[in-house]
């Protein structure tokens, strides 16, 4: 056991890469756009995971435990299990040390509640946490972690610094592209199963009819999905959207009574085959929507 | 005032294009759009620019917000009524508070319930019938300083016909922030002693309504005493864990503490992992040892024991759910092995057992399966058994002789979990305690939390 232990740290200080724990796959990715071979990141979750309800399995306890940097999307998300896995955490990587970042506090939030009130579901106080398919909050987060990956590890700042500058050209770009190419998908209504995509939904302008939980978080109940069943004949829905992880319970109730499409988003890095990087998600996430219009 | 040149301008546009009577040239069609162009240009460069600087303007306020503790931001946030805006800032460092309802409603088909051949504390017995709320726990936690964590749990029970507060935990533990090596803490007070798998949950999170036999016999249902324990995660790839502690040995299997020195002790070790995506699993090996030094009392205060307890468990834990998304469904199997030696002096005020020496073992283990088969709804089962030592025969008779029978008992349950707040669930036991003797019974029990509700653990 000492042997395996000593052997362990040897081999990974000689590789020196700062290890990144990621609670989520887009968060990893963007750490990896940015630090290159400089970092070796880990993602907790991956797309077909409910980030909202993993565990804080033994696992994730030996990788948090060896972190030196931590980006999570925060906003309560991880509320189940992070906190758990940070009492095991080193002191560099708790709240509002240097090797600890939560994408949420970076980006405007959509979603802010005025009530908070268990009454009311899933809520979480601080607003919506999926931030980040918005593509604009990537390169907001990505300037924070620039900023950490600095301070960390100043000796190769250089290098963050330049990969962080061709990581933002080459999304703005993209980010141009992607509005351009989405214009026919302004206005287009659809319906959610969960507030998981609202970001995407405001960057490209759709509109948002209906959401089958009742209330963020429940399970659909079969009078609310009556009940929105009865306001759809007034209205021009294409699709129901979901991310992978998402169960498509009361979606083939109502897309069997209607011209409504059940149409899966990426929702994250590798959340379909087409999705392996953050260009790609957004790429497919476009092509997905242009398709069901 | 851009959008209006721009409107303008393509109004011309239109008429010219349209009116006979102003037939303009080619080369004037031609130079009006391109001013059109440039125009549009610069209209776009405009809204390009006052795009980023409402980008600026929403980042900095956010930045200035993320400087705030997220509590002050709900705190802040909401849009009130103006005679409610009066700020108690004292109130912000207010520590976390919650409270678990837990009550039930339990029927039993026999009168005797006792399990033949223990010594059993007052938490192992078999609880009362009819309706009764359970342990009414309330926890306020928080951290301390920036080197220190607090937390206090304490159960309002009902105890022979008073209501009474019993402590279950308080205690201070380490930060990262003190300076310890990673992957190192330290606890201190009164907590439930890492050992075994369940002993450190809190029976609110568990999986059934009442404990395992052998956490009944051996652990008096869990063993919280006054205590010192450092525990070390080592810095390996895989999960590794150790610990230990000192404590007084004033809790059961011990009791009786006159306070002098410290009279057990604990140590652990545990590793874990993932098999592929699916799978986790932790297994566990742990030790309690201590002396019960004035007598530790049981069995309604009829026996007493006097002497060395060493207490043995072998912990396995596996879960399955399908891509590790345990939101739809889950599959958990856990067992634990106690292997019990005791070398001391039991006397049995029934029997009339005086002092006899007793130096034997006894075992226990249960194994047991929970599955979650839609989102709100588990099943599960489960089987404990006991198997008693041999007494001398000076306590032949006494409530330790259990004339070679083992005990024993099958559990089914049925939940639903509205939310990670409420649960209701129904329970079915066999319990063949004793000889001859079986026990049917019917358990509906409803656990709830307000409140802050801290993480459950793997």
């Amino acid at each position: 056991m000492m042997s395996a232990a000593f052997l362990c740290c040897a081999s990974s200080n000689a590789m020196a890469a700062l290890e990144v724990f990621a609670c989520e796959p887009e968060w990893a990715s963007l750490a990896s756009e940015i630090g290159g071979d400089k970092v070796k990141t880990f993602s907790a979750t991956h797309a077909r995971q409910d980030p909202h309800f993993i565990k804080a399995r033994p696992s994730l306890i030996s990788k948090v435990r060896r972190a030196d940097l931590i980006v999570c999307s925060g906003a309560d998300l991880e509320i189940g299990w992070l906190p758990l896995l940070l009492e095991r955490a080193g002191a560099d990587v708790q709240r509002g040390a240097v090797g600890n970042v939560m994408a949420y506090q970076y980006v405007p939030l959509l979603e802010i509640p005025t009530v908070i009130d268990r009454s009311l579901g899933d809520i979480h106080p601080d607003g919506n946490p999926h931030i980040h398919l918005d593509p604009r909050n990537l390169l907001l987060v990505g300037k924070e972690l620039l900023n950490r990956l600095v301070l960390i590890d100043e000796g190769n700042s250089d290098f963050y610094k330049l990969r962080f500058a061709q990581f933002e050209t080459k999304l703005n770009t993209a980010i141009a592209r992607w509005l351009e190419e989405g214009k026919q998908l302004k206005g287009m209504q659809v319906m959610t199963k969960h507030k998981s995509l609202s970001y995407l939904i405001k960057f490209f302008g759709l509109e948002e009819v209906a959401s089958l939980e009742p209330r963020p978080g429940l399970p659909p109940t079969s009078s609310h999905l009556a009940k929105i069943l009865e306001s759809v004949g007034s209205k021009n829905v294409r699709a129901i959207i979901r991310a992978p992880y998402e169960s498509d319970r009361g979606i083939d109730w109502i897309t069997s009574k209607t011209k409504i499409k059940n149409v899966i988003i990426p929702y994250t890095v590798d959340g379909d085959d087409n999705s392996g990087d953050l260009f790609a998600l957004f790429d497919r996430s476009l092509a997905i929507l242009k398709s069901a219009l | 005032m851009l959008r209006i040149k721009f409107a303008v301008l393509t109004c011309l546009l239109v008429i010219l294009g349209s009116s006979p009577l102003w037939a303009a040239s080619d080369q004037e069609v031609e130079l009006l759009r391109a001013e059109i162009a440039a125009m549009k240009a610069a209209h776009e460069e405009r809204i390009l620019l006052l795009e980023a600087k409402l980008e600026e303007v929403a980042v900095a306020k956010v930045a200035a917000k993320s400087e705030a503790s997220s509590d002050e931001i709900i705190a802040v946030a909401p849009i009130r009524p103006a005679t409610n805006r009066r700020q108690i800032k004292k109130n912000l460092f207010n520590p976390s508070i919650g409270l678990i309802f837990n009550g039930q409603y339990t029927q039993h088909e026999t009168a005797e319930g006792e399990i033949a051949g223990f010594a059993v504390g007052h938490e192992g017995e078999r609880g009362g019938e009819g309706f009764a709320i359970d342990h009414t726990e309330l926890t306020f936690s928080s951290s301390i300083d920036d080197k220190f964590f607090g937390s206090l749990t304490a159960a309002i029970v009902k105890h022979e016909g008073k209501t009474e507060i019993e402590l279950e935990e308080a205690f201070i533990q380490t930060m990262p922030g003190l300076g310890l090596p990673t992957g190192a803490s330290i606890k201190a007070g009164r907590f439930l002693a890492t050992i075994g798998y369940l002993n450190e949950h809190h029976t609110h999170t568990d999986d059934f309504t009442d404990r395992p036999l052998p956490y009944r016999v051996f652990l008096d249902g869990g063993y919280n005493d006054d205590g010192l324990q450092a525990t070390y995660v080592l810095p390996t790839d895989f999960y590794a864990e150790i610990g230990g502690g000192l404590f007084r040995g004033d809790d059961y299997p011990f009791g009786g503490s006159d306070g002098e020195g410290i009279d057990a002790w604990t140590a652990y070790a545990r590793t874990g992992g993932d098999i592929g995506e699916n799978q986790s699993w932790r297994l566990g090996g742990s030790v309690l040892s201590g002396k019960s030094t004035t007598g530790r009392e049981s069995n309604h205060e009829l026996v007493s024991y006097v002497g060395d307890t060493d207490l043995y468990i072998a912990d396995a834990r596996y879960t399955w759910a399908p891509t590790g998304n345990a939101t739809n469904q889950e599959f958990a199997l856990q067992g634990e092995f106690f292997w019990k030696e005791e070398d001391g002096f039991y006397s049995d005020a029934e029997s009339g057992a005086d002092s006899v020496l007793m130096d034997d073992s006894s075992e226990g283990w249960y194994t047991q399966a929970t599955y979650k088969f839609a989102r709100n709804w588990r099943f599960g089962a489960r089987y404990s058994q006991l198997n008693a030592a041999d007494v001398p025969t000076g306590l032949i008779g006494s409530h330790l002789d259990g004339e070679g029978y083992n005990p024993k008992a099958y559990t089914a349950m049925f939940d639903w979990t509205n939310s990670e707040f409420s649960r209701v669930r129904l329970q079915y036991n066999r319990e063949e305690l004793a000889s001859g003797q079986g026990d049917d019974q019917i358990m509906l029990q409803y656990i709830m939390s307000i409140g802050a509700h801290a993480a459950h653990k793997y």
